[in-house]
């Protein structure tokens, strides 16, 4: 087994290097930012998002739409859930899965779908202190999020310069109901949306830094897709086929 | 993975012969060239974007033992494993462990080219785990226990009829030449893995220094589902491949993907925290990173050929490259073709592979041109060039052979005086026009054969250009 200090010590006799010296500030990097830096920074990115808020909506939509999501702007969350209702009617889905995030609360998807003979199911289990018992909780909610045909979800955060849409799972926000079904739907407001890449990961180090740390950060950005096979361009490989975003507001 | 560098010329000569193979280069250029050009047209800042991309990778390998140092801190921070690998033997050891760990019988791997370097997928058959590659492209290169032909597009040499014939092995059932219905049997297929295999492993394209963090991208989604539905996680990354700040993903990202496919962004981007925390509803209960050296120590050692360290292995230097689109990806005889392959292969597999790959270049310096990070590729290429004809890449290879040195002294004799250069045109022309019709030669005599046996020479003019000149100043 290769130590760690010897594949360091390896490191700095190929850069010729001593071990003891101080690394120059380069400002290519934000590395040296410091926290305070980052975070006001990232408050800056949040009051000048809400000033450029229609400018933002208009240029997301554009690059959400080249990137393949199909986008729905309703007025309120009764619309919304209409919505959702006709894309699930429009694929005959039965089984349909949603996500805890805080914005689907006030969607009335349930009594929506309920009309049309759907059980919503919700991507959360009861935790367990019971290490096992935790394991098969989570490992039946993922056997029903491959079972499941419509995913619906919220995003955190909507990336104007590229489309993209981007979520910290965590308690109540699964990684594999925007992953598993054929159909993916996120549901958001024009609040969620910010200039470009440089502002999303300022924000996300910003929750790093202040300890709010996730497991993970998805970008998701149009439908699954390929070009292996003789450069032809293919819609749906092992994530969705079909992408929606309904913009609330 | 095997060297088999010493057969360029063979298997190069057999792809121009391949109107097939040769109409699927075609593919790379049409697909992935003119797409990288046109993304980069739509990027407002796009030069300042590849300046800083570079300077952010220049920065990070000058001090790459710190960054290393502080990656495993918080990797380990975040309730993850670090291992160092010196090299291929230990990174597959290291991984098998874990799998027989964790009692693992089916394992979906999402592309990693460091994986093919280290002969991963062996080491597991070896020991009776079953791999799955989960990249379409990877996928049907497993099903033809091929290796990659390109960085991006693994599978690009493959025609839609042998893809064909591949997936029908494999799925039964009737035949399908269209690409949609193959890639509808292919996810089936699948997907049966991802629900049951206990582990994924996957590549890297950024490893976050300051956060412990991985950026993987892909367009299919299999990337996803090898990070979230197993219980356990591996990622194997190449010891160069790190980046201080999770801030300096967004200009690495904007590069590498513009680069590579041309889009703006790809469809997924998974950035990866290590395993899962405490409340999740999903992900692995266990990650493990492995950074590996093999052979990158002999890139970072020397102070030139260190900058192909900045490499994000986007592909846009093969895209770009004439020989590559002629040559084919397998004719490089290692894991990583065209132009930065032809530089990383000898240096980190230890030089000792003959002469050809630093040869295999016309340095028109279109890779340079592509290149996200502007790694100046023809001047490496020509460094290593150097090294051999001063025998100092392979002290057993004698420095260049005779022909070369009399006939560069003859050269250096005839181009040193006017008079001697205009007779060596005139007698050069004369002796030609027996040979030539329509101003092209199609036959040399050896030493110069080797010109004529895949290509016309021109005729050396009659007339020299200042003769001509001289005339119409008149």
């Amino acid at each position: 087994m290769a130590d760690k200090q010897d594949f360091l010590r390896m490191v700095r006799t190929s850069l010729g290097v001593s071990e003891r010296r101080d690394i120059a500030r380069d400002d290519a990097t934000s590395f040296f930012l410091s926290k305070d830096e980052v975070s006001q920074a990232a408050d800056d990115i949040r009051a000048d998002a809400a000033e450029r808020r229609t400018e933002l909506i208009d240029e997301f939509i554009h690059r959400a739409t080249e990137a393949g999501w199909n986008i729905h702007r309703v007025a309120n969350f009764e619309d919304a859930a209409e919505e959702v209702t006709a894309v699930v009617r429009e694929h005959g889905a039965t089984a349909v899965m949603r996500s805890d995030h805080d914005i689907l609360n006030s969607v009335p998807l349930e009594s929506a779908l309920k009309a049309e003979g759907v059980d919503l199911e919700i991507a959360v289990r009861e935790p367990s202190d019971d290490a096992d018992e935790d394991l098969e909780r989570r490992l039946s909610l993922r056997e029903k999020s491959f079972d499941s045909e419509v995913g619906i979800t919220g995003v955190d955060f909507a990336v104007a310069e590229t489309g993209t849409v981007a979520m910290e799972p965590r308690a109540g926000s699964s990684r594999l109901v925007s992953l598993t079904p054929e159909v993916h739907i996120g549901v958001m407001t024009p609040e969620a949306i910010i200039p470009s890449l440089d502002e999303l990961f300022a924000l996300t180090r910003d929750h790093h830094l202040s300890g709010e740390h996730k497991g993970m950060i998805n970008l998701i950005t149009g439908p699954s897709r390929t070009a292996d096979i003789e450069a032809n361009l293919i819609i749906g490989v092992h994530g969705p086929r079909e992408v929606h975003l309904v913009i609330v507001g | 993975m095997k060297v088999r560098t010493d057969e360029f010329k063979a298997r190069s000569a057999e792809t121009t012969k391949n109107p097939r193979r040769q109409a699927s280069l075609k593919l790379v250029y049409d697909g992935l060239h003119k797409g990288r050009i046109a993304a980069a047209e739509d990027t407002d800042d796009w030069e300042d974007q590849r300046d800083r991309a570079r300077a952010i990778k220049w920065h990070t390998i000058n001090n790459l033992d710190y960054y290393l140092d502080l990656l495993d801190k918080n990797v380990r921070a975040n309730g993850g494993n670090v291992y160092f690998a010196n090299d291929d033997a230990e990174a597959r050891d290291y991984v098998l462990g874990v799998a027989k760990a964790n009692n693992v019988k089916t394992v979906i791997k999402s592309k990693s080219m460091v994986s093919e370097e280290i002969g991963l997928n062996e080491a597991f058959e070896e020991a009776g785990i079953n791999p799955v590659e989960t990249d379409l492209g990877e996928y049907i290169i497993q099903l033809a226990k091929e290796a990659p032909y390109h960085l991006i597009a693994p599978a690009i040499h493959k025609t839609r009829e042998e893809i064909s014939d591949l997936i029908q092995e494999v799925a039964g059932g009737p035949r399908q030449e269209d690409p949609q219905d193959l890639t509808d049997t292919a996810r089936a297929l699948l997907r049966d893995e991802f629900r049951k295999a206990e582990m994924g492993v996957s590549g890297v394209n950024f490893a976050v220094a300051e956060t412990g963090s991985i950026a993987i991208v892909t367009n299919e989604g299999n990337g996803r589902m090898v990070t979230s539905a197993p219980r356990v996680h591996v990622a194997i990354v190449g010891m160069e491949k790190l980046i201080p700040s999770m801030q300096d993903l967004s200009t690495m990202l904007r590069v590498l993907i513009r680069s590579a496919t041309g889009q703006r962004i790809s469809s997924y981007v998974t950035v990866v925290n290590g395993p899962r925390k405490a409340g999740e509803e999903d992900g692995p209960d266990e990650f493990h990173l492995v950074i590996v050296n093999n052979g990158r120590e002999n890139l970072l050692k020397d102070a030139q050929l260190r900058e192909a360290m900045l490499c994000l292995r986007c592909g846009a230097c093969l895209n770009a490259c004439p020989v590559y689109r002629k040559a084919g990806g397998h004719a490089y005889g290692w894991v990583y073709p065209g132009p930065i392959g032809a530089i990383v292969t000898p240096v980190m597999t230890g030089k000792k592979v003959g002469r050809d790959l630093p040869f295999a270049s016309t340095l028109c310096g279109a890779c340079k041109d592509a290149c996200p990070v502007k790694i100046e590729l023809p001047t490496l290429l020509l460094r290593l060039r150097s090294d051999l004809a001063e025998g100092k890449a392979d002290p057993k290879e004698k420095s260049s052979p005779l022909l070369e040195r009399v006939s560069i002294k003859a050269w250096r004799f005839g181009v040193q005086s006017p008079m001697r250069f205009a007779l060596a045109g005139r007698l050069s022309s004369l002796m030609m026009a027996p040979l030539s019709r329509g101003g092209w030669v199609r036959w040399l005599p050896p030493p110069l054969s080797g010109w004529t046996k895949s290509r016309e020479f021109p005729r050396i003019a009659g007339k020299p250009f200042r003769a001509r000149f001289r005339k119409k100043q008149r």
